[in-house]
């Protein structure tokens, strides 16, 4: 596919990397080891891609077989608010992901794994870049009083915490959380931009190609050192457990599923031509893609373990640990990987605050709930503000102080209030009032991820 | 599932395939190699990720062909689509799926400027492959593989 390279207008590409010296200042060793990591490839370039030749007339929804919008000022106020939202979402979750990316980079255990992430993180930047390209070549000014210049600031300001989706404001606590969100959280980017390759606006669909080629490097940064550590552990290593490798599925599985948005949500993307899946369906085969990581990290472990058991072995086997609890050549279901319950740990959602455990257990009371959500997960997040702030909606929920649906709106998310504060040039935040509805929706509406 | 309603669909290779492409390569050489397959899935994910193709019947992965178009090999300055690797699960052999699988193959290479696709094929021990390939119009060509002892 034909693509066509731009650069933004010398101001935006100067914030760009500016914003890179700050939150990726690793990029120069990437530059410099490029040809030892990826020898005879293109070197990163920071630029927006745009796919040329692809279909011209919208391919779902009530305008189906309609011309493709060119500019967001063909479309009804409705639709281009709802796009605008989209686009902002998605810049805003490239960037996070850079920032939480980094907290934790130094702490890889092998240098490959590292210059692996750090070409990820240079790309998720390109695709931040290219979301400010569709901003900045549109006039939004229909549906937004905000101007390009500020879009792209607010953006740039935002920080762990101010994110639009609630898996971009969960710090990283240790490496295995690097890896195990490329697997699966990437992997919610994965559908999200394949959706959007479909987009009724022409320059969202044309953007999601070359995002989407990046993305498939991402998502194996993700599950070739996975297979590599579930070896490692069949061998019996000591550093990265099976038990960790659990407890970090744990803490991003549940921000997983809800960055689809609610399951019962999406159909009016659809019917707006923005995306060809609603939410539950796009969810329902994302848990079946990553229940397929899961038995063949399985299947690894297994047969590094058991040299002698063959595939089909190994897929008996599996079974008959997982599902009926079997000890076979040693191996029990704590020492194997599986997935948690989709109503488990959930903040958004149709399951949302339910107090339902990894394994589907109920739970009355809200300290052994939130007892088990601790022991399930990684020790570090016991002490971080996203758990804190879970569990003390979990409790205003089990009081009755808050509904479920109020909690999720109140979820770790920030709301930009104000414009650019003057004295700090920076934008302001504050929690969303969960009683005004004042969220961006994405409790009910439709999810958008990193790419 | 029937062979005359199962469906066959042949498509870019994903990172979850590897564990699949691991099972076929075993039936046929019967080697366990999942290290090698790992390093071979991630090389072409990050340069290409569109050239690998897999065939699957009905979700299960059955077949894959491994290639790339690159310039500049052995003296050869126009783009070339190389086909390395190719395989189809024993059981499922007779359904033309390796002839799909090249043939995806060949439209990515057409699509990424290669007038010309080239593999290398050993006739004395893999006669069925020499074949195979014969069959979807590769010919003989005067670039000659040499070998030396060492």
């Amino acid at each position: 596919m034909e693509m066509e390279i731009t650069t933004l207008p010398k101001k935006y590409h100067s914030a760009v990397e500016r914003w890179r010296d700050l939150y990726l200042p690793d990029y120069h060793l990437l530059v410099e080891n490029w040809e030892k990591y990826f020898p005879k490839e293109p070197e990163f370039k920071l630029c927006a891609f745009r796919a040329l030749g692809m279909c011209s007339s919208i391919e779902c929804g009530d305008d189906e077989g309609k011309p493709k919008y060119q500019r967001a000022c063909e479309m009804d106020e409705n639709k281009a608010h709802r796009l605008l939202g989209a686009v902002r979402a998605q810049a805003s979750t490239e960037f996070g992901s850079i920032q939480q990316h980094q907290l934790t980079l130094s702490r890889a255990q092998s240098e490959e794994d590292q210059f692996w992430i750090l070409r990820m993180m240079a790309e998720e930047l390109r695709h931040g870049y290219q979301m400010f390209h569709v901003l900045l070549t549109d006039d939004w000014t229909s549906v937004s009083d905000t101007s390009g210049e500020q879009m792209v600031e607010e953006i740039l300001e935002m920080r762990t915490g101010s994110h639009v989706l609630g898996a971009f404001n969960v710090d990283f606590d240790s490496f295995v959380d690097n890896i195990v969100f490329c697997c699966l959280i990437d992997r919610v980017g994965k559908y999200q931009l394949s959706m959007q390759k479909v987009s009724a606006y022409a320059p969202m669909a044309e953007s999601m190609p070359r995002m989407l080629q990046e993305e498939a490097f991402h998502l194996a940064t993700g599950v070739v050192p996975l297979r590599r550590w579930v070896t490692e552990a069949a061998r019996g290593s000591r550093y990265t457990p099976m038990s960790l490798i659990q407890k970090t599925i744990n803490k991003w599985f549940p921000r997983g599923l809800e960055m689809f948005g609610d399951e019962r949500g999406g159909g009016a993307n659809v019917r707006l031509g923005f995306k060809p899946m609603k939410n539950g369906e796009a969810q329902e085969q994302y848990h079946a893609e990553v229940s397929r990581v899961v038995r063949d990290l399985n299947e690894r472990f297994l047969r590094e373990r058991v040299p002698e058991m063959t595939a089909t072995q190994a897929e008996r086997a599996q079974r008959e640990i997982i599902e009926d609890g079997s000890t076979l050549h040693g191996i029990t279901r704590d020492d194997l990987l599986k997935l948690p319950d989709r109503r488990f740990y959930r903040r958004r959602g149709v399951s949302a605050f339910g107090m339902v455990g990894v394994d589907g257990q109920t739970f009355d009371s809200v300290d052994d709930y939130l007892d088990h959500i601790l022991d399930s997960m990684p020790e570090t997040s016991r002490a971080g503000r996203d758990f804190k702030r879970h569990a003390e909606l979990q409790r205003q929920v089990a009081s009755g102080e808050l509904t479920a649906e109020d909690a999720s709106r109140a979820a770790p998310q920030l709301q930009r209030v104000g414009g650019v504060c003057p004295c700090s040039k920076s934008v302001r935040w504050v929690l969303d009032d969960a009683k005004s509805g004042s969220g961006n929706g994405n409790g009910n509406g439709s999810g958008h991820a990193n790419g | 599932m029937s062979e005359a309603t199962a469906e066959l669909k042949v498509r870019p290779m994903d990172e979850i395939d590897i564990g699949a492409i691991t099972r076929i390569d075993e039936k046929v050489t019967g080697r366990y190699r999942p290290d090698e397959w790992e390093q071979r899935a991630i090389y072409y994910l990050r340069r290409d990720p569109e050239a690998p193709q897999v065939a699957e019947i009905d979700g299960q992965v059955v077949g894959f062909a491994l290639g790339e178009v690159r310039s500049g090999e052995f003296g050869l300055e126009e783009p070339t689509g190389w086909v390395e690797v190719m395989a189809v699960d024993p059981d499922v052999r007779g359904r033309s799926i390796g002839k799909m699988l090249a043939e995806a193959l060949f439209a990515h290479f057409r699509e990424r400027g290669a007038k010309r696709a080239r593999t290398l094929v050993d006739t004395e021990t893999m006669g069925d492959l020499a074949a195979f390939f014969e069959s979807v119009g590769f010919e003989a060509a005067s670039l000659r593989p040499l070998v030396k002892n060492l």
